[in-house]
């Protein structure tokens, strides 16, 4: 089983990239989700202001 | 007036201006032989150690020789407004790109005119064959191809000069690979078949890019 | 909702592609079990080269229509592709160095993939240099579009070299049925997962988009 570590090295990497940017993604993408809400919230509430 | 006569006259235009001033010549002939003397020391002596990296050597010079006369030819422009100001003339984008890139061919093509022999004498090798200047007129036609069009995007952001090398000098890596195996085997004596496979791949990088760049310029400097 | 179940198929896949590789594929005998590095290495390799491939389509198409939509999607794959860009160094780096002994080494594969990594560098940089956005926009493209079609002349001519030099191969012996089975599904799940980030980037950037717009009307 030589070189098992480098076989590690390597699929650790790639997981650990490949798991980081898509949680990174997703949760960007919820945050601006929230503000996109929340900024039509404001809106509306301008319009009825008006 | 016709397409070719445009050209010539921006071409023109820039020879004269660098005829008065002599500002690019002058520095950049004066960093080639820096670079090349210094690279002398750091080789050490031998003579077949000289052989070896002397075509790395000289292309490293010519690559960055040619960064900095293709950046100070822009920068010009736009610091005295030139630039604006040939947009206004009404002359299609492509004649200011084939202008300036035939300006920059040719300040190229003195600068090496000049260092080739000086790096004969400190390299004592045998520079003037013909294979050595066709690989280096072609080699130095593709670099500008893609230097007139990289150079004109760096003049237009923040960073300007810097952007330049960045920018381009992973584009002609095959330029630069090419030119020295090739010139390599030209200074030991190669004839023009053991040239060939090298000079197709600059070849085809001219054709290629020349036209590209030709058609892309017009993006690059549009307001 | 049509995200969520490609989270999910991607999911699947990369686990199909797990036990593929650890479970099901034989071991290969020259190199040992860290050939099997090739599994992801070769479907990163792919995806880092499709995502540069639409980056020059949505370059040319951003060109021609001056329509938005298509530089947002070129630049969403540039980001997702240097990620793959790098990944495609690091793997190809840490199985060199088992193999042939060494982190790097001036090979056609390595080298190449190098100069995509910096052209991928040098597309993401432009943005940020230019002084205004669609400034910025169209430079990018203009890269986009230069580095796309420098790299196969970049590989030619590094390939061309090594020929005169030879040096370490990547391995002799064609592909059994397993192998190509594993290969095959592992690209597929890559490929997949591209899809995946690449939608999620571009909503993304519409998003940003749509936040600036609404700030605007919020004044």
């Amino acid at each position: 089983m030589e070189n098992a570590g480098y076989l590690f090295a390597a699929f650790a990497i790639i997981w650990a990239v490949v798991f980081g940017y898509v949680l990174f993604v997703f949760n960007r993408q919820r945050k601006l989700r929230r503000e996109i809400d929340s900024l039509k919230e404001a809106l509306k509430g301008k319009e009825v202001e008006q | 007036m016709s397409f070719w006569h445009k050209v010539v006259v921006i071409t023109w235009k820039d020879t004269l201006s660098e005829m008065r001033t002599r500002e690019i010549v002058f520095s950049v002939l004066v960093f080639t032989l820096l670079v090349i003397v210094t690279f002398n020391f750091a080789f050490g002596a031998s003579q077949e150690m000289m052989a070896l990296v002397a075509p790395g050597i000289l292309w490293v010079t010519f690559a960055f020789a040619g960064v900095l006369s293709l950046n100070r030819s822009f920068i010009m422009e736009k610091e005295e407004g030139c630039l604006e100001g040939l947009m206004v003339c009404p002359i299609s984008r492509e004649v200011i790109y084939v202008g300036k890139m035939l300006g920059s061919l040719l300040f190229m093509l003195i600068i090496e005119v000049i260092a080739l022999p000086i790096f004969a004498f400190l390299f004592n090798l045998e520079v003037l064959s013909p294979q050595l200047v066709v690989i280096t007129v072609l080699t130095t036609i593709g670099f500008v191809a893609v230097g007139t069009l990289f150079s004109a995007l760096a003049v237009n952001t923040k960073a300007r000069e810097m952007v330049l090398p960045i920018l381009f000098l992973p584009i002609v890596v095959p330029l630069i690979i090419c030119a020295v195996k090739a010139s390599g085997l030209a200074l030991s004596g190669e004839s023009w078949g053991g040239l060939s496979s090298w000079l197709q791949i600059i070849g085809a990088f001219d054709a290629i890019f020349l036209v590209v760049s030709f058609f892309i310029f017009a993006f690059v400097i549009e307001e | 909702m049509k995200r969520k179940i490609l989270l999910g198929v991607s999911a699947l896949k990369m686990v199909a592609s797990l036990y593929l590789v650890f479970l099901y594929v034989p071991t290969e005998e020259a190199m040992g079990i860290v050939q099997r590095i090739f599994y992801f290495h070769v479907p990163v390799a792919w995806v880092a080269f499709l995502a540069f491939f639409i980056v020059f389509l949505g370059s040319i198409l951003y060109l021609w229509k001056k329509d938005s939509k298509w530089d947002v999607i070129a630049s969403s794959s540039a980001e997702v592709g240097v990620v793959f860009a790098t990944l495609l160094l690091i793997t190809g780096s840490i199985w060199a160095k088992p193999i042939w002994g060494v982190w790097w080494t001036w090979e056609p594969r390595l080298t190449t993939a190098l100069v995509l990594w910096l052209i991928y560098i040098a597309y993401l940089i432009v943005r940020s240099f230019a002084t205004e956005e669609s400034r910025g926009a169209r430079f990018a493209a203009v890269v986009g579009i230069v580095g796309f079609i420098d790299v196969p002349i970049v590989a030619l001519a590094i390939t061309l070299w090594r020929t005169q030099h030879p040096g370490p191969v990547i391995f002799q012996g064609g592909l059994t049925p397993p192998m190509l089975l594993t290969l095959l599904i592992c690209i597929s799940a890559f490929t997949t997962l591209y899809l995946l980030l690449l939608m999620q980037r571009i909503s993304m950037k519409n998003d940003e988009i749509e936040i600036r717009r609404l700030k605007e009307l919020c004044r």
